[in-house]
């Protein structure tokens, strides 16, 4: 898959797949980039021989209390608990995270264990996108200070809480978003719309900055003047 | 098998135990005796490994299978390509470049080693 991408790439670089306005009316789509779910198999494991027998499992029960599997196809990583409770991450889709669930349930299966595949459920999704325009972080911190912690000097981003959808969205100076805590795919992209609109306005040298620059032209001379009077005590000495 | 014997495998520690089989079995060695001699050996190799030893050996390949259970790390690895960097009195100056289509690296934490003893 990867491959292909790479090569369409390379061949027309335009070709971007369509996007549908009625659902990204801001024509950027959030991109999954990992997808969390689990799964109860019903059965109890014995962790042990499952990491004695299957192949790419870690079992360190004094660190932690589960085997941690891998699979390369879908790429993902499994915890698998000794209650038969499973913890399927790092995959990009919904159906990935299906289809590796059901991976690891057929390994263990294969172990000789009666495994059963209930209550699967997404548990977490992780999207990101760009912008593609720098952003003030302080003026939203300020004007949307209800949902938002920006800390510079704890982490860089700033951190906007949003009610509803019910999401948590790391957005950067550069532009660069991450939205977490969704249960579905449409809340990061119903956040990502809500939120798109609203960092539009706090664009650095953006909308609101620029038709105020010719009218405090004046300002930046008398700033220029100002400097060199501040930083400048030689006179005095 | 203990930790610290594991090294008794190797054509060093195979030769020793084969010479002194051979000299109890013509009973010119108390049995006693050899096994003291090997348990000497099993620390000496462990501690010439550790202390005494300067040449850097980089293991490229790809990563097939991995396991890690009861402290023990394996890993199987295909296209390996081990690259023996000589030690730094040694007469050799080039780099020995060993290459397999498939091995099977395992590794035990030396730390537990003691332990393992025990249990």
């Amino acid at each position: 898959m990867a491959t292909d991408a790479g090569a369409s790439n390379a061949v027309v670089p335009a070709a971007e797949p369509e996007v549908d306005l009625t659902i990204h009316p801001s024509g950027i789509v959030p991109q999954l980039q990992n997808v969390v779910a689990t799964v109860n198999l019903e059965c109890k494991l014995d962790l042990k021989n499952i990491a004695l027998h299957a192949r790419n499992a870690e079992y360190n029960p004094k660190r932690f209390a589960a085997v941690i599997m891998r699979i390369r196809e879908p790429k993902s990583t499994a915890l698998i608990f000794h209650s038969g409770k499973m913890v399927c991450t790092g995959t990009k889709s919904e159906q990935e995270a299906r289809t590796a669930s059901r991976k690891y349930a057929k390994i263990l299966q294969k172990l000789g264990y009666a495994v059963s595949f209930k209550e699967f459920k997404i548990q977490n999704m992780v999207g990101s996108c760009d912008v593609k325009f720098p952003i003030r972080l302080e003026g939203l911190a300020s004007t949307h200070a209800m949902f938002c912690s920006y800390e510079p000097e704890l982490f860089p981003g700033l951190i906007y809480r949003m009610a509803d959808p019910k999401i948590v969205l790391l957005i950067f100076v550069s532009g660069k978003v991450v939205l977490t805590g969704a249960k579905k795919r449409e809340d990061i992209y119903r956040a990502f719309e809500n939120i798109y609109p609203v960092l539009q306005t706090f664009r650095k040298g953006g909308m609101i900055a620029a038709p105020e620059a010719p009218a405090a032209l004046p300002a930046p001379q008398q700033q220029q003047q100002a400097l060199p009077v501040v930083g400048a005590p030689a006179p005095h000495l | 098998m203990a930790c610290s014997a594991l090294y008794r495998q190797s054509k060093l520690g195979q030769s020793l135990v084969d010479a002194l089989d051979q000299l109890v079995e013509e009973g010119k060695l108390p049995p006693q005796l050899a096994l003291r001699v090997l348990d000497e050996y099993d620390q000496v190799v462990l501690d010439a490994l550790e202390n005494k030893v300067t040449a850097k050996g980089t293991l490229k390949g790809h990563l097939d299978i991995y396991r890690y259970c009861d402290n023990v790390w394996t890993f199987i690895v295909s296209d390996a390509t081990f690259r023996l960097a000589p030690t730094q009195n040694s007469p050799r100056r080039d780099e020995q470049e060993v290459k397999v289509d498939q091995c099977k690296i395992v590794v035990v934490d030396q730390r537990l080693a003691p332990n393992a003893d025990k249990e």
